[in-house]
């Protein structure tokens, strides 16, 4: 039936898809206000003058520089940290095959689910007992051991799929097991591997009670810094959304890269 | 570790040249494993002992000299603890609702979803969005349009001649105001994942289906959820341990208040540590780690049970 009719579901999708995401719009829209437009009665929704003055107040008045600099770097290091580990960790569980391989995985997998409050206090004591609290070496090392389990299973999936057969080869060939990881299954792999790189940078960059505790001024992250914006007495949602906008921004890049692999690595690889 | 590869080396000698490849490639297995084995060690399993043993010792943080060996009496201090109860049930009460609410919502979301022709990848791209955003970002938009005065929500509420609400300044309006931002949050994580199941279900047996002319409702009943079945499992699983650990959003939104009104578990025990009662945080944190491993065991093995019946269906 060649009707208009046709595409109603879509345009009903389309209409549900864009008012789902008003908050957004809302937030994106409150950020580009000046002061006097934000706490009105009545909300202004296109009746004012566009200004970046809160996105200006973020790098002169709230460190933003500074802060988005820590983020990157934390995030940014041990996520690299996290895959260099992860990658031999997930080839030796998925084709080295241990007797306790799955097992072994399952428990890592299991390590997922622990929840943060529990080792927070004992990463606490250890880390004041090493000088560790507030620096960027400890958050990195926080948030790898807080993205590897996730990291590992998810790549031992990606590994899986790989056909077994040109590792077989080169092995026959009589090349070191590090070049044949290196060689040939990181280039066979790269998709997955990105994929699991750019889930691992989210979470870090998202990560909230970590650096809540372990953070005081010097090593705090972007998460930390909105947060105590609204601390203060009086709360300057300008500013703050501007912030809020530059957080989640990424975000949005993430989303478009990720497209088919979205519901694969936010269920663990249990849904592909 | 030498005197184990010294081992190794002379079982070399003796073994036939198949075995001894065997045994190397069982080094190099975990060789591999070592650093990330040696990583989960120290910053996983330690901490977790570290926990029970605190949970075990009368301590506080502001005076470490007088900690000693306390038995259970952190647990026992927590079940005669009337918050530690009302944030059991605060958290019960929220993750049910979240969750349930969420179920119901992504379901509806992702069979509207897999009928779209075609803009499919492109709204499916931008619903996820909010999976993505921290709850820190989310929570604090979700609190600035909940402003009982100057509020966007409120506002809107009164343009459509409904009761306005005091939302999160409020203790009646304080948590739903919650799970509505963490329905918003999570809804689109459940209908990717159910569209994702839907659409591996095999055209044949929606064309069969059609033929016999089954309505929707049967439709839904007789084929689309035994299909769906373990994946929902899994769904409610993920969402379930994932709303009963909440903290960021809870915390950022009303900090646990107004009084008691969102005192969920995470958020409690992190006053608890603020407080500096070190026993008892560890004490309420091993208790949610049972918890949620009870939980986690028991759901999986319901997988596995529906998996079994599944299999005994196919074979009749």
């Amino acid at each position: 039936v060649r009707s208009p009719l046709r595409y109603v579901v879509d345009l009903l999708a389309a209409a549900i898809v864009a008012t789902w995401l008003a908050p957004i719009y809302w937030i994106a829209l409150t950020a580009a206000k000046p002061e006097s437009a934000i706490n009105t009665a009545k909300p202004v929704f296109v009746s004012f003058e566009p200004t970046i003055a809160n996105y200006a107040l973020l790098f002169t008045r709230f460190e933003f520089d500074r802060v988005l600099l820590n983020s990157l770097t934390i995030v940014g290091v041990s996520t690299a940290i996290t895959i260099t580990v992860a990658v031999p960790a997930a080839y030796s569980l998925t084709r080295m095959r241990l007797r306790q391989g799955e097992n072994l995985a399952l428990f890592i997998l299991s390590l997922r689910f622990m929840p943060a409050v529990v080792v927070v206090l004992p990463f606490y004591l250890m880390f004041r007992a090493f000088g560790l609290i507030d620096t960027t070496g400890g958050m990195i090392l926080i948030y790898v051991a807080f993205g590897l389990p996730f990291a590992v299973w998810l790549l031992r999936g990606f590994l899986k799929d790989l056909p077994p057969d040109v590792e077989e080869a080169a092995r026959i060939d009589r090349l070191g097991l590090l070049r044949i990881l290196w060689r040939i299954v990181v280039p066979m792999a790269r998709s997955g591997i990105a994929v699991t790189a750019i889930f691992t940078f989210v979470f870090g960059w998202n990560e909230y009670l970590y650096a809540l505790v372990l953070t005081e001024t010097n090593a705090i992250t972007v998460p930390i810094q909105i947060s105590k914006m609204i601390d203060a007495y009086s709360v300057l949602w300008g500013p703050l959304s501007a912030a809020v906008v530059l957080q989640l921004l990424p975000m949005i890049v993430v989303v478009f890269i990720l497209q088919r692999h979205i519901v694969r690595g936010l269920t663990l690889g249990a849904i592909k | 570790l030498s005197r184990l590869a010294g081992v190794a080396a002379r079982l070399d000698g003796f073994l036939p040249a198949r075995r001894r490849r065997r045994s190397t490639d069982k080094w190099r297995a975990w060789l591999l494993l070592l650093p990330t084995l040696g990583l989960l060690i120290a910053m996983s399993i330690y901490p977790l002992l570290y926990a029970g043993f605190l949970s075990l010792q009368i301590r506080n943080m502001f005076s470490p000299r007088a900690a000693h060996f306390g038995g259970l009496a952190n647990y026992m201090e927590l079940v005669r603890d009337s918050y530690f109860w009302r944030s059991v049930e605060l958290t019960l009460v929220f993750s049910i609702t979240v969750v349930s609410l969420q179920i119901v919502l992504g379901f509806v979301l992702a069979l509207i979803l897999s009928r779209v022709r075609k803009l499919s990848d492109l709204l499916c791209t931008l619903i996820i969005l909010p999976v993505f955003v921290s709850p820190i970002a989310m929570g604090l938009t979700w609190r600035f349009m909940f402003e009982p005065t100057t509020g966007v929500i409120n506002w809107i509420l009164a343009q459509l001649g409904l009761p306005t609400s005091l939302w999160l300044s409020g203790t009646r309006m304080a948590l739903p105001g919650i799970m509505i931002a963490d329905t918003w949050q999570w809804t689109p994580f459940v209908a990717m994942i159910l569209l994702a199941a839907l659409r591996a279900i095999p055209p044949e047996i929606i064309e069969a289906a059609r033929i016999d002319r089954l309505s929707l409702a049967q439709m839904l009943h007789r084929i689309i959820v035994p299909m769906l079945w373990p994946v929902l499992v899994v769904v409610v699983l993920i969402r379930l341990v994932d709303s009963i650990r909440i903290f960021d959003l809870v915390y950022v939104m009303t900090r646990g208040g107004p009084g008691t009104s969102t005192l969920v578990a995470s958020v409690y025990n992190y006053t608890i540590f603020q407080s500096g009662r070190i026993g008892i945080m560890a004490a309420f944190g091993f208790l949610m780690l049972v918890f949620i491993n009870v939980l986690v065991a028991a759901v999986l093995r319901l997988l596995a049970r529906l998996e079994r019946r599944d299999r005994r269906a196919m074979a009749i």
